[in-house]
């Protein structure tokens, strides 16, 4: 979905209608997101709706010229990472975050056949087992096709963390696959 | 293998975050490079693996109803609208008015209110360009479909090789605080609108309908169906006679 940007000049005089207009075809994808993040789907519903809430009391004091979409996200994971969930699994989260290794290049064959034999529950074994920080950089660039600096702007991150969280994200899924279905210990990254 | 300096360059080649500039010299340096074609065929393969797995979970007819509630706090619920709804100018406005001229003439009771809300529903899906959220004209594509976004199940039915009748496809609705599956099918030039929702004790036989359109329905294990269109009631008829032996 291509980012919405509520254009200067539209801001003034923004109306319920106009939030619904922008918010609605969010709902499937903020779902979604929430789903990952909470892991459960009573969690994630309350979630959803209280970021409905959240931004539809804040709609009026959206800024001009910024990304609508970004925003909605960006409420959604901060009322996320506010509950007792999110809050568990920001720990998590730093505690992946400390402990991780920039391992080393190599420079082995890629193994595309297996990524393209790789079914969907595979991979959303992969995607889960990731850690916070890196799913929901994964979920933005690929599932919600976000570009870098939206991803920022949703997650309040540097766009160069975008960008590194997200190689080591797909570096993990890379791994998991071709762990799995080739059964090597070492496993190459392009 | 070499380690190109254009490397790591390639998860930005894939997102498409490159400038013009980068993108042409990157699209030259992959003509000659195989190591570097594969890394970017890998990353556009891996990126296309997480975008169909993590599209896993879809937001509840309950959700979208909440949503709607506290998007319109004083107003009735009304027509849950899909958010992929966008109508083309002209065609909203033609239908918007065919729906107030109804309205108009009409006045539907309370009682009427579910059979206003599903001709309302067969009107947005005739002027939208998205009319159904499965496509398929196979009713065991489209049966599947609905497996978990709905309370209970139905059998659409097995339409013969010479029937007039073709299944396009079938969406969710929300109606009446309650979901429902609306199935399309098209016979000749016209389009048919079959709702089914679990039965309720108010339900009811609708009624025959008004000028535009014809609305059929009846109750049959445990589920209700209405049939809507603005084909001709022998049409609807035969329709209903096949999902009738379909369920029975």
């Amino acid at each position: 979905m291509a980012a919405t940007v509520v254009a200067r000049g539209n801001v003034s005089g923004l109306e319920n209608k106009d939030f619904e207009k922008l918010a609605v075809p969010l709902l499937d994808g903020l779902y979604n997101f929430a789903r990952w993040l909470c892991g459960d789907a009573d969690e994630a519903r309350d979630l959803v709706q209280e970021t409905f809430l959240k931004s539809l009391k804040g709609f009026s004091s959206f800024r001009e010229g910024t990304n609508f979409r970004a925003w909605m996200f960006r409420i959604l994971r901060n009322t996320f990472l506010t509950s007792r969930t999110g809050l568990e699994r920001r720990n998590t989260q730093q505690e992946d975050e400390e402990g991780f290794e920039e391992s080393s290049v190599s420079q082995e064959t890629p193994e595309i056949a297996l990524i393209r034999r790789a079914n969907t529950e595979l991979v959303q074994t992969a995607i889960a087992q990731l850690a916070p920080a890196f799913q929901e950089v994964i979920l933005l660039a690929d599932l919600e096709e976000m570009k870098y600096q939206e991803i920022a702007e949703a997650l309040d991150i540097p766009i160069g963390t975008v960008m590194s969280r997200l190689a080591r994200a797909r570096k993990q899924v890379r791994e998991h696959i071709v762990l799995t279905l080739g059964g090597r210990r070492t496993v190459g990254v392009k | 293998m070499t380690n190109c300096e254009w490397r790591e360059k390639m998860g930005l080649c894939v997102d498409g975050e490159l400038d013009p500039r980068e993108e042409q010299a990157i699209g030259d340096h992959l003509q000659g490079c195989a190591d570097c074609s594969s890394a970017v065929l890998e990353q556009q393969a891996l990126k296309k693996a997480v975008r169909v797995a993590g599209k896993r979970f879809t937001a509840p007819p309950e959700l979208y109803a909440s949503v709607q509630r506290q998007m319109h706090p004083k107003n009735s619920p009304g027509l849950f609208a899909r958010p992929w709804l966008k109508w083309s100018a002209l065609a909203a406005s033609a239908f918007l008015l065919g729906v107030i001229t109804f309205g108009l003439l009409s006045r539907p009771s309370a009682s009427n209110a579910t059979v206003t809300q599903l001709i309302d529903q067969h009107v947005i899906m005739l002027a939208s360009v998205n009319p159904v959220d499965v496509i398929s004209s196979d009713k065991h594509t489209v049966k599947p479909w609905f497996q978990g976004k709905l309370p209970f199940t139905f059998n659409p039915p097995e339409l013969a090789a010479g029937s007039p009748f073709t299944l396009v496809g079938g969406k969710l609705i929300y109606a009446q605080h309650a979901p429902g599956a609306e199935l399309v099918y098209q016979v000749r030039q016209h389009k048919i609108s079959v709702f089914i929702f679990q039965s309720r004790d108010v339900s009811g036989e609708p009624p025959a309908g008004n000028q535009t359109f014809v609305v059929n329905g009846w109750q049959e294990g445990g589920l209700q169906y209405y049939i809507v269109t603005d084909a001709s009631r022998e049409d609807a008829d035969r329709l209903r006679e096949l999902l009738k032996d379909a369920n029975r």
